[in-house]
């Protein structure tokens, strides 16, 4: 088995330490950054898409995330000094809106979303609406996510999105809404942009966003 | 109930270890309960949705306790565990009620911890689980309140007060509270159920909202119970133990509401049913509670009526039903809407897996439990019908495991694809609390084809 090899199936056991070890002797053996990052990440989605189809669960999920984690921050150096474009793919915080306990859907959505390369911070449950922004603006992200599982917080989530309006912020950021009483018509009644009907499918439409954005940026 | 002081709690809640979120999650939660499916040796088996397996019910029971001991109740407010010891544990199944008295007047009922296969019938609490529109709430209320076996009503939830959206933890979240209250009342009333045991009020989202709805003058009454959730997994916060404690005070019946989920981070069966039967535990010492609300869920479709989910539920209420007098009401998580074949025949597979295996009814929850007014009395009605049938003929776990197979053949290849029915107003004639014709019909010929599979309905 090539290290390469390894490396991939270190992270499909949720090994971070071995993930770590194998991407440092990969890069040893000078296996290209760029292409390994990308190796990775195909790995890592058929890992998520083993989840979404119930044959693994979110413990395995989590950890084959966790290992991705350590073999990208291994490889991460050699990524720039290697002066290719970052991988990051973007920077997003999510949280769950005030008022509101629940928290499994954000944590999956979460899992996901690092899973695909996303740098994302927890923001928690029970989250202020501004905070969202505060925090948003503090980390420099390029998306905020907020999640509201009940008809009496959702209204928070368009709170956030008034809120970027009123601070003349809206169109610094993407802005979707997920769980499960929100729709499509809900999302374009609050005025944000996307919906986040499950964290597959949010994954999918955030890379487009990203890569959208970076085309738009001249990148 | 227990021993321990609520200060004891509230002490541990707020200088018990030091622990961070991934720690919690990644250095404890995670690999304890590895460690304890491995060391008990916990299998779940597809060909048998009803075990009859005492050795495999105690190994749950075993493996569930030591979870809990080791990995305790993180308070997610202080970064706190709440550690329980052995001796405490051991102390409050000692002392956990032989009888639990709840509800008023000739509606006074004595609720008894239930056996493996169990003559006596199972307690049944009877509740849509769901939001209803503000105009449809005393009438659909009253359609739950005045059925004949329901020996609580836990009522549906309220969206809207007055005409005007709730928002969570606002001055109107109170007056929905309050609205939710009184009109359940008068739903018990009206029926001439006065003193019906009502769990209430789900509109509460808040430790505020919560504590306003308690008035034994138009409320929440003594008699009456209510239920605090335990966060997703064996989690709390402060908002949480603010209702204990008011509960503990007031005097109502504490149901520890729990719902481990399957696929997620207890991962499948085995993990989820382990981490259900922990949860218990968590209500018994941590909530002092009179009795668990148990809602296991599958993560993908938000139902408990599956394969894998009714062999979890079965196990979870045998390890409980063998090793300790806790209180727990199974309850139903369904695929299909009301006003469908398939619906009848979800509530009545897990009304039978959860009866013989010694567990009492709440039901149900239709639909995924996402659907608003999508849920009917008629369904649940069912349920407890098949629930008492199934006790009183002293059905075997056996005999209930060739049921609710022939059951589940019938409708778990629908599962991502249930078909969703009806509203509850098309369901019932709602101003006169009358299930319509179509809908008695095809109750009864859901009936029909459970008795001709053995079931055998005293009435
Ligand atoms: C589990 C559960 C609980 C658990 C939550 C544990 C926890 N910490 O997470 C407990 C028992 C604590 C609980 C408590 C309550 N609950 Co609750 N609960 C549920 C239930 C059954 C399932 C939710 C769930 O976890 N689903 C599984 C996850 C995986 O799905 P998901 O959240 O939808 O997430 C997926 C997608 O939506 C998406 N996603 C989610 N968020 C985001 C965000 C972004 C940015 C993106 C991209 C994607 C994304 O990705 C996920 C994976 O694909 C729902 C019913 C339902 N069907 O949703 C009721 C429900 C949400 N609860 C409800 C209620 C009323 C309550 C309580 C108020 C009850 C009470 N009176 O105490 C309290 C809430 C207190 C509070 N202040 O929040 C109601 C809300 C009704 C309403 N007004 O809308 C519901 C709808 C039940 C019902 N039908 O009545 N609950």
């Amino acid at each position: 088995m090539s290290t390469v090899d390894e490396l991939v199936q270190a992270i499909e056991n949720g090994e971070a330490a071995r993930a770590g070890e194998k991407a440092r002797a990969a890069l040893d053996e000078g296996a290209d950054p760029t292409g390994l990052v990308d190796t990775l990440s195909v790995a890592m989605r058929a890992v998520g898409d083993r989840f979404g189809t119930g044959e693994i669960f979110l413990p395995e999920l989590m950890l084959a995330a966790r290992a991705m984690q350590s073999a990208v921050d291994v490889v991460q150096p050699a990524l720039l000094a290697s002066n290719a474009a970052s991988k990051k793919v973007g920077v997003m915080v999510l949280g769950t809106v005030r008022g509101d306990v629940h928290e499994i859907g954000k944590d999956i959505a979460i899992t996901m979303l690092r899973a695909s390369g996303f740098e994302v911070y927890d923001l928690g449950r029970d989250v202020d609406p501004l905070d969202f922004v505060k925090r948003a603006e503090e980390l420099r992200a390029d998306i905020i996510g907020a999640s509201a599982l009940m008809t009496t917080t959702m209204p928070a989530q368009k709170e956030l999105v008034d809120i970027l309006v009123a601070k003349g912020l809206r169109e610094k950021y993407h802005v979707i809404l997920g769980g499960a009483p929100v729709t499509a018509e809900w999302v374009a009644e609050a005025g944000a942009d996307s919906w986040g009907e499950d964290a597959a499918k949010a994954a999918k439409t955030l890379e487009e966003v990203m890569a959208g954005k970076r085309a738009g940026a001249g990148e | 109930m227990s021993h321990l002081k609520m200060w004891e709690i509230m002490e541990r809640a707020a200088a018990g270890p030091y622990c961070e979120d991934d720690e919690f999650l990644y250095d404890i939660f995670l690999p304890k309960m590895q460690e304890v499916l491995s060391k008990y040796e916990i299998r779940y088996d597809p060909s048998t949705p009803v075990p009859a397996d005492d050795d495999l019910a105690d190994r749950i029971w075993k493996a569930a306790v030591e979870f809990f001991l080791a990995v305790g109740v993180h308070n997610v407010d202080t970064h706190r565990r709440i550690l329980i010891t052995e001796d405490e544990l051991n102390e409050a199944l000692f002392l956990a009620p032989e009888v639990h008295q709840v509800g008023a007047g000739h509606e006074t009922r004595w609720w008894r911890p239930r056996r493996i296969e169990d003559e006596r019938g199972p307690f049944c609490i009877f509740s849509p689980d769901i939001t209803y529109d503000e105009d449809i709430f005393l009438q659909a209320s009253m359609a739950y309140t005045q059925e004949p076996l329901a020996d609580g009503v836990c009522g549906p939830i309220l969206e809207e007060s007055i005409g005007r959206t709730i928002h969570s933890g606002t001055p109107a979240e109170m007056a929905g509270v309050m609205e939710h209250a009184m009109m359940l009342r008068n739903a018990a009333k009206l029926v001439g159920r006065p003193g019906l045991f009502l769990v209430a009020v789900g509109t509460a989202q808040s430790d505020t909202g919560q504590i306003a709805a308690s008035s034994n003058e138009w409320g929440v009454r003594s008699t009456d119970g209510r239920l605090i959730g335990v966060l997703t997994e064996m989690k709390t916060d402060n908002e949480l133990l603010n209702k204990v404690v008011h509960c503990k005070q007031f005097g109502c019946a504490i149901g520890c509401l729990t719902g481990a989920i399957y696929g997620g981070y207890a991962g499948g069966a085995e993990g989820t049913a382990v981490l259900e039967v922990a949860h218990h535990l968590v209500g018994l010492t941590v909530y002092q509670h009179n009795f668990n609300n148990s809602f296991p869920f599958h993560m993908q479709h938000t139902s408990n009526s599956g394969r894998e989910m009714l062999w979890l539920v079965s196990m979870v209420h045998q390890a409980l039903a063998r090793n300790s007098r806790i209180l727990s009401t199974s309850n139903g998580f369904f695929n299909a809407g009301p006003g469908t074949d398939m619906l009848f025949r979800e509530v009545s597979a897990h009304a039978i897996a959860s009866v013989v295996s010694g567990g009492d009814l709440w039901t149900s929850a239709p639909r995924h439990n996402k659907y608003r007014n999508y849920a009917t009395p008629l369904e649940a009605r069912l349920a407890a019908e098949t629930g008492h049938a199934v006790a009183r003929q002293g059905m075997s776990r056996e005999q209930a495991c060739g049921i609710v197979d022939t059951l589940l053949k019938k409708y778990e290849g629908e599962i991502a694809t249930a078909p969703e029915g009806k509203p509850i107003q098309e369901c019932y004639e709602l101003m006169k609390v009358k299930p319509q014709g179509w809908y008695l019909d095809m109750y009864k010929a859901a009936r029909e084809e459970l008795a001709g599979l053995g079931v055998e309905y005293p009435y």
